[in-house]
């Protein structure tokens, strides 16, 4: 209907539009400078000379850039600590937590997707407690029991750890991307004389491979966060997750502020830049996900 | 396994079959061994050793029959992580929730660069919980950090810094405010996805009907919104009571015990003060924490799926 007015409104009439608009413009400005600032200040933190940041009151923008913080992390003889090896046992620790995952949530999902089972609706319920059980409640016995089986300080153990705890969730994202195929698909591979396990390799895989994707990238940053567990069973410094090296290194007083916020931000990239190219297929499982328990 | 399963798939019984069909046990065998011994295991065994007086360096456990839930019940700093517990919980869901509705009615605006904007009110989310905490402290720093800056800002007034997580009043304001900062655009995102699903001609009905903007808003977003709302905020209840990385490395709990929660309080027993047993039956009471919210979880979700139904 718009587009049939031929002539412009005048300029009072656009100003109150505008002013109309104002509010909303500064909540999302508003918004948009809580959730940036403290990623825009550690960026700066660590671009900008120490003596700056250490200058009280600090400048709000770099005066002058020094990356040496990037170089300074990744050498040898760095007595503080290996951050590039913490990172990189944490890229072996995430790498396996997704691989065993993406095995059982395939498994699980087919279950849940599909025709109704006896004992299914108590098959859900058990992941949903799983799902919501708090790390800390168990983080007790398990410290024992693999204490006392010589288990610790051993990242494929921490990775199956991760692993019960990241699969409800990840079953769910899958099962919901597989209950987008239709069933007559499923049904005309049968009718060609396909296996079911052949119908779930061959017709759901390959069709849900972005849901595939989002169920792996949701693991892989589930095990890259996953402080306690790490803490409490990883206490052999070289296979330090990232998260305990670093949080090792807050508690130091002498830690250079710079390398520290070089090494949280070079562990931050990872993440930032996943999430933002898979967010819309992680957030329309996890919302289903979290709507459907 | 695999073989196994697809020997059953090949005597698919016609429908109507009486006949029981195993796939899908196969296929949930494994899960439910794999969280058997990850989670049910331990949890029985944490119950277990909450019989027992089991002190890291005290020799073999023994039965102790209920004497630590007696100690537990009698015990001041218990009852304080529980009240500690429910202030950060409540806390946390009004504002991460109540943030996150605000930022999805935002996001759902059109205006120009709203997918930047979109980006960036999300970035929170995809931070990890290390850095979180990293650049925080760092803010908060009483002698160098920016956040000095700010508040001489707003609060001219002030002569001297505020000691931020060191100080008792704002230690707990603040691991609030970290923790909501880093779990808003979760809700927001979700409150959003329901907002988009809303069908457009509701609104152009109304719309020929005569209502405004603002009326539009009133009875058909919000009502769409009641049910995800509830279920964000029970979400959030869950995920607060986890809560574990950001309160202990901001705070560690304190300053004396202010931000000191169940799981925090649970994990200084047994790991600090190596008292195994005693830290078991903390978890114990969080046990039943957890599953009553989750109870509540569930029947919420089938009302809202009985109400979709309709």
């Amino acid at each position: 209907m718009s587009n049939l007015q031929t002539t412009a409104p005048n300029p009072g009439v656009l100003l109150f539009r505008w002013l109309r608009r104002l509010p909303l413009y500064v909540l999302v400005l508003l918004f948009c400078i809580i959730t940036a600032f403290p990623i825009y200040w550690m960026i700066v933190s660590v671009i900008q000379p120490v003596e700056f940041s250490l200058n009280y009151p600090p400048p709000l923008y770099p005066l002058a850039v020094d990356l040496s913080p990037f170089q300074e992390i990744f050498q040898a003889e760095n007595n503080l600590g290996r951050i590039d090896y913490w990172i990189g046992n944490s890229i072996v620790l995430s790498t396996m937590t997704t691989l065993i995952s993406l095995f059982l949530t395939v498994l699980g999902a087919y279950a849940l997707s599909g025709k109704r089972w006896r004992g299914q609706g108590i098959f859900g319920l058990l992941l949903l407690m799983t799902q919501m059980l708090p790390e800390a409640l168990i983080v007790i016995p398990l410290y024992a029991t693999l204490d006392r089986l010589n288990l610790k300080n051993n990242l494929f153990v921490l990775a199956l750890v991760n692993t019960a705890f990241i699969l409800p969730i990840c079953i769910w994202i899958l099962k919901n991307v597989f209950d987008t195929i239709p069933n007559e698909m499923r049904d005309a591979a049968l009718v060609d004389g396909c296996t079911r396990m052949g119908v779930l390799w061959r017709i759901m895989l390959p069709i849900s491979a972005p849901g595939l994707v989002a169920v792996g990238v949701v693991a892989f940053f589930y095990a890259w966060n996953e402080y306690l567990f790490a803490a409490s069973l990883i206490s052999n410094k070289e296979i330090y997750p990232a998260p305990v090296g670093l949080a090792a290194m807050i508690s130091m007083v002498d830690t250079p502020i710079d390398r520290l916020m070089a090494g949280g931000l070079l562990f931050s990239i990872f993440p930032l830049i996943f999430y933002l190219l898979v967010q819309r297929y992680v957030v329309a499982g996890l919302t289903a996900g979290a709507v459907k328990g | 396994m695999g073989l196994q399963a697809s020997v059953n798939a090949q005597f698919i019984k016609p429908a109507g079959s009486r006949q029981r069909d195993w796939l899908p046990y196969m296929l949930a065998l494994p899960i439910i061994i794999y969280e058997g011994i990850f989670i049910l295991i331990p949890i029985i065994q944490q119950f277990g050793s909450s019989f027992t007086s089991d002190i890291i360096g005290f020799g073999a456990a023994k039965g102790v029959g209920l004497a630590n839930y007696e100690r537990m019940l009698n015990d001041k700093f218990f009852w304080n992580s529980l009240r500690v517990t429910l202030v950060f919980m409540v806390a946390t869901v009004i504002v991460a929730v109540g943030a996150g509705v605000i930022a999805a009615v935002l996001m759902n605006q059109r205006f120009r660069g709203r997918s930047v904007a979109r980006a960036v009110m999300t970035l929170p989310w995809a931070f990890p919980d290390l850095p979180t905490v990293l650049v925080f402290y760092w803010i908060l720093n009483p002698s160098f950090g920016v956040g000095n800056v700010f508040i001489r800002f707003f609060m001219p007034w002030l002569t001297e810094n505020p000691k931020w997580l060191l100080d008792i009043n704002l230690a707990m304001p603040l691991v609030v405010a970290i923790a909501s900062w880093k779990a808003f655009p979760f809700y927001g995102l979700v409150t959003l996805s329901v907002m988009q699903s809303i069908p457009q001609e509701l609104y152009e009905a109304a719309k020929v009907d005569g209502a405004n903007t603002r009326q539009a808003f009133r009875y058909i977003t919000l009502p769409a919104l009641v049910p995800i709302i509830m279920l964000s905020g029970i979400l959030a209840c869950i995920f607060a009571f986890r809560q574990f990385v950001l309160i202990f490395l901001a705070t560690g709990g304190g300053p004396g015990r202010v931000t000191e929660t169940l799981v925090i309080s649970l994990y200084k027993t047994a790991f600090r003060s190596f008292d195994f047993s005693y830290g078991a039956t903390i978890g114990v009471s969080g046990f039943v924490v957890v599953f009553v919210i989750t109870l509540l979880f569930v029947f919420l979700q089938h009302r809202q799926e009985a109400e979709a139904a309709r």
